[in-house]
């Protein structure tokens, strides 16, 4: 049976509205609501199911990010997922971490747990940049099935469905295999009283980028974070009906203004026999 | 102070048979309750782990009830008994004396009135009896080994009872505290697959173990 490792990140939360610092060096995170990104929900289900239907035999959440990561981690862990890892990754190191770096930690992660699955969101919904999969992917030297929307056992490893442009691709995978999650892969469970519970108790192992050898020296740099920019205005001219030389002069008067005659109810017939009967009583046919 | 924690279990449970052990009826927060998918700052309660009819202690009730012959008109001790299933099990199978023990005073109120509602009589105890000699036949423990601390602390203890003659029950769905070098003081008794609506309940969960510690 398969071991499978899973990414989460904590994101700021679907429903609320970002907005830019006025430095324009990010976007306000302070106060603001967070949550794990919504596609690493996906996956983490998929690996919970994979347990379920006895093809995984445990599985493993890991966030990279601050403290706060570990609350994250706690959804995973109460949506069952067996035990933590948290990668501690705070202040200015974070801002600047990138997708290589979150590759390079699961990659390593995944030889040193002796995962043969790994599973995470196909983005995340704040920077969006759709590398982490492919990247653990390459650096493991391991096949990749991404934007799955169903994924199912098969005799040497896994059939992957995939969403692509126009259609769905469906590729065969040996295992170990990387698995990035789409939107259809599956509808996430809640978290529920009793598996928050028990959730507090499991496992959770803290560990730094150094202990994993993982250097997380910035690739690049951020020059400058900016609203969208507004929708251009379409023009709207505006008129008046003297300007056009026309005479606004009244040639009527309203006398009243009233509701229109509410309709009758009609009456229900048993049968067409007695319809008919009615028409003709009523001088209709 | 009594009442009204009564009147609050009442009020947030439902009396539940679906389990695997329906000749038993139990008052739990199931998922047609209101907590059920209430964040825990919402809950009246604190860590209500009686509330829940947990998969480990689901598997040594019915071990028990399956078993009448190992309980009957011996003393048996439910340790961490939680909303008492093993305890008022071992009173079905008219042990000499059955006893609900946790650490939770709600867990014993729970407990008394989950006895009441099957007609059985059970004795309660909130010593925390780990580490203490125990004077009984026979320790039950379901579902107790969710906690890694916990566990080290508990398995120790249970051990030395085991050596002393008793003997020891656990019940569990496979969780963090039996490690593979525990399971290895353990012989698997029986393995019961979680009715449907329990393995929902229990994310991860599929089966649930009954397992004896051995006396040596």
């Amino acid at each position: 049976m398969s071991r499978v490792l899973v990414g989460v990140k904590r994101v700021i939360d679907y429903a609320v509205k970002i907005r830019v610092k006025p430095d324009k060096s990010g976007v306000v995170t302070d106060g603001v609501k967070h949550s794990m990104n919504p596609f690493d929900e996906i996956a983490v289900e998929e690996a919970v199911r994979m347990k379920e239907k006895k093809l995984a035999s445990e599985v493993i959440a890991v966030s990279c990010g601050p403290a706060q990561s570990q609350e994250t981690l706690r959804t995973a862990l109460a949506m069952g997922a067996d035990r933590a890892i948290h990668v501690e990754v705070a202040g200015a190191e974070y801002e600047t971490m990138q997708p290589i770096h979150v590759a390079k930690i699961l990659a390593k992660l995944s030889k040193d747990e002796k995962a043969d699955i790994v599973i995470v969101g196909k983005q995340a919904i704040d920077d969006d940049s759709n590398q982490t999969a492919q990247m653990t992917a390459a650096l493991l030297d391991w096949p990749q099935g991404t934007f799955a929307s169903k994924v199912e056992k098969t005799d040497a490893g896994l059939t992957v469905t995939r969403e692509i442009d126009g259609g769905l691709e469906t590729i065969k995978t040996k295992v170990p295999v990387v698995i990035s999650a789409d939107l259809r892969l599956n509808e996430p469970r809640y978290a529920t009283l009793p598996n928050i519970m028990k959730a507090k108790k499991k496992p959770l192992k803290k560990l730094t980028a150094k202990d994993l050898g993982v250097d997380l020296a910035p690739r690049i740099k951020v020059i400058n974070v900016e609203d969208p920019p507004k929708a251009k205005k379409k023009p709207l001219k505006k008129l008046t009906a003297k300007d056009l030389g026309v005479d606004l002069a009244p040639r009527i008067k309203v006398i009243s203004v009233e509701d229109p005659p509410v309709r009758q109810a009609g009456s229900i017939v048993p049968d067409v026999d007695t319809l008919v009967a009615k028409l003709k009583e009523g001088g209709h046919v | 102070m009594r009442n009204q924690l009564v009147s609050q279990i009442i009020k947030h449970t439902i009396v539940s048979r679906a389990h695997l052990t329906p000749e038993m009826a139990l008052r739990l927060l199931t998922p047609q309750c209101s907590l059920w998918s209430a964040p825990p700052e919402e809950n009246p309660f604190k860590d209500p782990y009686w509330a829940f009819y947990w998969p480990g202690g689901q598997a040594s009730a019915r071990y028990i009830l399956d078993n009448k012959h190992l309980v009957k008109g011996r003393v048996v001790v439910d340790v961490g008994c939680g909303c008492g299933a093993s305890a008022i099990a071992a009173a079905m199978g008219n042990a000499r004396r059955a006893v609900a023990n946790d650490i939770d005073p709600v867990a014993i109120l729970a407990s008394q009135l989950n006895a009441q509602l099957n007609g059985v009589a059970i004795d309660t105890s909130s010593e925390d009896l780990v580490g203490t000699v125990c004077s009984c036949d026979l320790v039950v423990v379901g579902d107790m080994l969710y906690d890694e601390e916990f566990a080290d602390r508990l398995f120790s203890w249970l051990t030395r009872l085991a050596r002393d003659g008793k003997l020891v029950l656990i019940g569990d769905p496979g969780r963090d505290g039996l490690t593979g070098e525990r399971r290895s003081q353990l012989s698997l008794m029986r393995s019961y697959p979680l009715p449907k609506n329990i393995c929902e309940e229990n994310h991860g969960y599929t089966d649930a173990n009954v397992w004896r510690l051995k006396a040596d």
